[in-house]
């Protein structure tokens, strides 16, 4: 099957002013195209650093990094791509139909296709009567909403969302899961990070755990947490008492 | 094309949409006053005054316009985060920079524009004459040393907040405007390691003076030879692009920050 995504051997180093920080700490893995994959970890695992390597945002000291067999350092790798960070936020001048069919327009999509992809997604994030209002007078869900469309504006095959129900109510949490789910029946990619394990239950096929900047579990969906253990209890064991980045202790490989 | 026009539009939709606007229109209706105060103590019988301080005006509020419109665009993408989604699409930082620069920069000369058209109005409408081709060539240079001007600040903006690149493009373009003209001048009076310095800086820093048309529009001398007008535009177009060369290679590598609300 072809791979969404691939990395080797990520290595992240931020310096800062007590010394660096190893982010990235030899991160390799694999999501097959059509797969939703639940990235998990703890505050500071590295989940949103190995998405901005993903996005190019940031070069990695060391390692590669491939997004449907494109390196993710040229900007062409991020035609199939669409992102919604986290916390995201956007320009609060415009109006949420506005900010879409700029969008579109980086893209290069044509008058039409912008018209109706605006349309069907304005919908489909429940946004559809604010359209025209300022996004400046939404609300935060409503914003992670209008951020989410923009995410989808150009049908991308790779859908990376980081923490996408971060913020939102019991119906928009389920508003997304319905997405998640939409983006799956159309066969798209879907890899996001998430501390809402019961969601990540829900939804995924294929879950991989992160700590101290490396995958420490992965595994599908519904084979990887031993039989009579719930993902919680699991998340706890193999996570220990790492806490956050930059530890020393090394994280062993289960699953797979 | 396309993704340097939009990111462009963005910076002009933001412009006119945010109290930015209202500064240009307050300038403008300062400017005016001016015009016609001068006109009520008597000067204004005097054509030429109000050309030369209309002008004079017209190249300080556009010099202020440039600087303080350009910084802003780069660091405000990264204070709230926009950086982003931005660069989430198949852009490169190369179109994000020169996007920005042109937003700017096409904002600043539609403003001048509006500058000259109404010093022109004042001056006509006081039965006072303009060489409409000088007028237009003035201008068209104007443009391009706000350009320059507009290039510079979008350099320091790459790799620091507003504030700090505002402050050192007025420091660096107001030293160019009054110390570079003056250069040959002292040259002549300075020798040793004090000449060697100045021909450095008439060398190295951009000549704004060239760009600079307001005698010949004010005392009527008539417009300049095209092929001088075409290399002055073509120096323009050398710093222009010098200035967007070095804003992108400083920012293509920058790590953004992940803004005030934590990670
Ligand atoms: N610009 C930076 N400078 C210094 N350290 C950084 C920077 N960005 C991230 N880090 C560090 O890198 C590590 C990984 O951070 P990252 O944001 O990727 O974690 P995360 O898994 O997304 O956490 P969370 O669940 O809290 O969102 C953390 O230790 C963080 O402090
Ligand atoms: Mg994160």
């Amino acid at each position: 099957m072809e791979s969404a995504i691939e990395t080797c051997d990520l290595t992240v180093a931020f310096s800062t002013k007590s010394g660096p920080v190893k982010a990235l700490n030899g991160l390799s893995m694999k999501v097959d195209a059509g797969q939703i994959f639940g990235f998990l970890g703890p505050n500071g695992a590295g989940k949103t650093t190995t998405m901005h390597i993903l996005l190019g945002f940031i070069e990695a000291s060391s390692g590669t990094a491939k997004v449907f067999g494109t390196d993710v350092r040229q900007s062409i790798a991020r035609r199939k791509i669409g992102y919604l960070p986290e916390q995201p936020d956007t320009y609060r001048f415009l109006t949420g139909r506005e900010l879409l069919s700029l969008t579109g327009r980086l893209f290069k999509m044509d008058k039409k296709t912008i018209r109706d992809r605006t349309g069907k997604l304005l919908n489909d994030v429940g946004i559809a009567e604010a359209a025209d209002r300022r996004i400046g007078t939404y609300s935060r869900g409503m914003m992670q909403r209008i951020c989410l469309a923009q995410a989808l504006i150009n049908d991308p095959d790779l859908v990376i969302l980081d923490e996408p129900t971060g913020g939102l109510d019991p119906i928009g949490r389920m508003d997304i899961r319905k997405i998640i789910t939409e983006l799956r029946d159309q066969g798209k990619t879907v890899f996001f990070s998430s501390h809402e394990l019961s969601e990540v239950e829900l939804v995924c096929d294929h879950i991989a755990i992160m700590a101290r900047g490396k995958i420490v579990a992965e595994g599908n969906a519904a084979e990887l947490v031993p039989e009579g253990k719930s993902l919680e209890k699991f998340f706890m064991e193999v996570v220990g008492d790492s806490g956050s980045a930059g530890g020393a202790a090394p994280g062993e490989t289960q699953g797979l | 094309m396309t993704r340097i026009c939009t990111i462009a539009q963005i910076v002009w939709l933001e412009m006119l949409r945010k109290k930015d606007l209202y500064v240009l229109l307050i300038l403008l209706g300062a400017l005016l006053m001016v015009l016609v105060s001068l006109n009520i103590f008597g000067l204004g019988s005097v054509t030429g005054y109000i050309k030369d301080i209309g002008l004079l005006l017209t190249w300080v509020l556009g010099w202020i316009m440039a600087v303080s419109v350009t910084v802003k665009e780069l660091p405000r993408e990264e204070s709230r985060r926009t950086i982003f989604p931005l660069l989430a699409k198949p852009i490169t930082r190369f179109e994000l920079v020169l996007g920005k620069w042109l937003g700017a920069w096409s904002i600043v000369c539609v403003a001048t524009l509006l500058f000259y058209a109404l010093v022109a109005l004042v001056v006509v409408g006081m039965g006072g004459s303009l060489s409409l081709v000088a007028l237009l060539q003035g201008y068209i240079l104007h443009c391009g040393a706000l350009g320059m001007i507009s290039a510079i600040a979008l350099v320091f903006s790459t790799r620091m907040n507003s504030d700090a690149a505002s402050t050192l493009t007025y420091v660096l373009t107001l030293a160019s405007f009054l110390v570079v003209p003056k250069v040959p001048e002292l040259m002549a009076r300075e020798r040793g390691m004090w000449a060697d310095g100045l021909l450095f800086l008439y060398n190295a820093l951009p000549h704004f003076e060239i760009f600079d048309l307001r005698q010949r529009i004010v005392y009527g001398y008539g417009p300049v030879g095209l092929k001088t007008f075409v290399l002055v535009l073509l120096y323009g177009a050398i710093i222009v692009a010098v200035g967007i060369l070095v804003s992108w290679m400083a920012y293509r590598r920058k790590r953004f920050k992940r803004g005030a609300m934590g990670q």
